[in-house]
């Protein structure tokens, strides 16, 4: 038996537990993203720490995010803070690796001829590697913020969760028509993330749309 | 000439450079030994030699991408390394084979670089950028926005000059510029080139492995082998006519008489005069003037003195008037600035002995004769003095 009417009837609450969703989402990618580029910045920098650090960040994907949270609870409660340090942790190898492969990609004369007509260091990074790397970092982060919008349903367990939230009390209460709301919104919010992630990659990138003359 | 472009050139000295990768081993590839020349303020000096002879080595120490082990270089007296490298590298322009353009800024940002990095006013850098995409003869309206994947590699190679010029460098190093384009874009980019510093006037570095290129390109060649040896260091007539060693005349090539004829221009040589009629001149003084000046043909010429045509003497009337319809022949017309050697080669297209040199409105200046050009070649073979390198 699945009440349909359920869903027109609590428009505002999944309204809301989507918007906390995203919320939870743009955090986590959001520090990651942060943390991703300051130590891609130190690997750019000694190469040598790049699998250290990138192995480090292989070993926190590899643990079950259930796991994870249920060892965080003892130290920081069931809190946001729980929740986030869990969803950044499973950002970091993504974002991390498709940044420093994103100023790999720089190609040597072009590294070459920047620093021979004399840009900074400083310079050089920010006005020619980063924006050169933005395809490979929006590739990163369209990954990962999938990842992450799936991975939010897990907080649900510690008191987040937002979408999560409405389909764990659909479970609950046997309201499987706030089980499949959830979802579905769950499932649309990732693909329109995405493709707006998509659109702003173009964006931000005029010369690789300006092929042939 | 544009406003701002001046002909600001520095002297640059290498003082005993020695750069070696491996302390032990003196010929590691790249390696530099002892190197000691001075490129004089406006010319060209182009570095050649086989891959590994550190010609390029040498070429980024003067900026610095590459340090000396030991030795000096200088620049108008001062030594590179006293000088903040960032300022030095912006004062010095960079002209790399793969051109290195920033694929994500348009051809305007890209030839802006340095303006931009220097902090001028927008209007200025955008200025600066059409005036020197103008310069290298690209139309700004039609460049300015597109970006480096648009445009053809002798195009972006343009790009890559410009944007060296930006900010009116006394030096520029130009490290094989034009060895990723076809020989046929090669060749109009070494003239275009030629013509450009003939206004610049800039103390340019100029690397190659082709000798041809060299000797084209070069006030100065120096020819380097591999352990990073100066093997000889001299104008290119100098080298071709007088390599020092074994290894430069192998070097320069068994063509080596040719290539001198490439070396030298019509304008260098003494015209033979040509005895000149107009249609309508009196038959018998063209006859007299003729045997006066010992030759059985007359040229032709219009009212602006423009060639017509050959006249042998025997189809000349005793008497009367010349027509222009009695000329017959021509020859290839050359001008002052063509090398011997293209010259040669379109006499023997032509299967003539004699071309015509006029001048940039057409006039007839003089003959050039194969007899003329075998003179030269036999007394240019002779040795000269020539002071050791």
């Amino acid at each position: 038996m699945i009440r349909w009417e359920w869903i027109p009837a609590n428009l505002g609450q999944l309204f809301a537990a989507l918007v906390d969703h995203l919320i939870l989402t743009g955090i986590a990618v959001g520090v990651g993203f942060a943390i991703s580029l300051a130590l891609a910045i130190v690997v750019h920098r000694w190469r040598s720490l790049y699998a250290p650090i990138a192995g480090t960040a292989g070993i926190l994907y590899t643990i079950p995010s259930l796991a994870l949270f249920a060892f965080l609870v003892p130290f920081t409660g069931l809190s946001l803070l729980t929740a986030e340090i869990g969803l950044v942790s499973y950002t970091l190898l993504i974002l991390l690796r498709n940044i420093v492969a994103g100023l790999d990609s720089v190609s040597p004369e072009v590294q070459e001829a920047a620093e021979g007509m004399g840009y900074t260091a400083g310079q050089r990074f920010l006005r020619v590697e980063l924006p050169l790397a933005t395809p490979l970092i929006v590739a990163g982060l369209r990954i990962a913020t999938v990842t992450t919008i799936g991975l939010v349903m897990v907080t649900a367990l510690i008191g987040e969760g937002g979408l999560g939230q409405v389909m764990l009390r659909g479970f609950n209460f046997r309201n499987y028509a706030a089980v499949y709301a959830g979802a579905v919104a769950t499932v649309l919010l990732a693909i329109v993330v995405d493709l707006a992630l998509v659109a702003l990659g173009r964006l931000a990138t005029p010369w690789a749309r300006a092929r042939g003359a | 000439m544009t406003p701002e472009a001046t002909r600001r050139a520095s002297t640059v000295e290498f003082r005993h450079v020695t750069k070696r990768y491996d302390a032990r081993a003196k010929d590691t590839p790249g390696a530099v030994n002892d190197l000691s020349l001075t490129v004089p303020a406006g010319k060209i000096c182009v570095l050649v030699g086989p891959s590994g002879c550190g010609k390029t080595t040498s070429l980024k120490m003067v900026n610095r991408l590459i340090e000396p082990t030991s030795g000096q270089i200088l620049i108008d007296g001062v030594d590179i390394m006293t000088r903040d490298v960032t300022e030095l590298r912006r004062s010095i322009g960079y002209v790399i084979q793969q051109v290195g353009l920033f694929p994500h800024q348009t051809i305007g940002e890209n030839v802006a670089t340095l303006p931009r990095l220097l902090g001028w006013p927008r209007d200025r850098q955008r200025a600066k950028g059409d005036e020197l995409l103008a310069l290298v003869g690209l139309e700004p309206d039609r460049y300015r926005d597109r970006y480096p994947s648009q445009l053809s590699g002798g195009e972006r190679q343009r790009v890559g000059v410009a944007r060296a010029l930006a900010a009116d460098p006394p030096i520029m190093l130009m490290d094989e510029p034009f060895g990723a384009v076809d020989p046929i874009v090669r060749e109009r980019l070494q003239n275009e080139f030629l013509r450009l510093q003939e206004g610049l006037a800039k103390t340019i570095l100029f690397v190659t492995h082709d000798i041809d290129e060299a000797i084209k390109m070069g006030d100065l060649v120096a020819v380097m082998q591999v352990g990073g040896i100066l093997a000889q260091f001299g104008p290119p007539a100098e080298i071709l006519a007088q390599p020092a060693s074994e290894f430069v005349a192998r070097f320069v090539g068994a063509d080596r008489g040719l290539k001198r004829l490439s070396l030298t221009r019509v304008g260098e040589l003494e015209l033979r005069p040509a005895v000149t009629a107009r249609p309508g001149d009196d038959a018998s003084d063209v006859r007299r003037r003729s045997a006066e000046a010992g030759t059985p043909y007359v040229l032709l010429v219009d009212e602006r003195d423009r060639p017509i045509g050959w006249i042998a003497i025997a189809d000349v009337p005793a008497t009367g008037r010349l027509a222009a319809e009695a000329a017959s022949a021509t020859s290839p017309l050359l001008s002052r600035r063509t090398t011997l050697k293209d010259a040669l080669s379109m006499l023997l297209d032509a299967d003539v002995q004699t071309a015509i040199v006029v001048d940039g409105n057409g006039r007839v200046e003089g003959l050039v004769t194969l007899d003329l050009i075998t003179d030269w070649m036999r007394a240019a073979s002779r040795p000269v003095e020539v002071a050791a390198g």
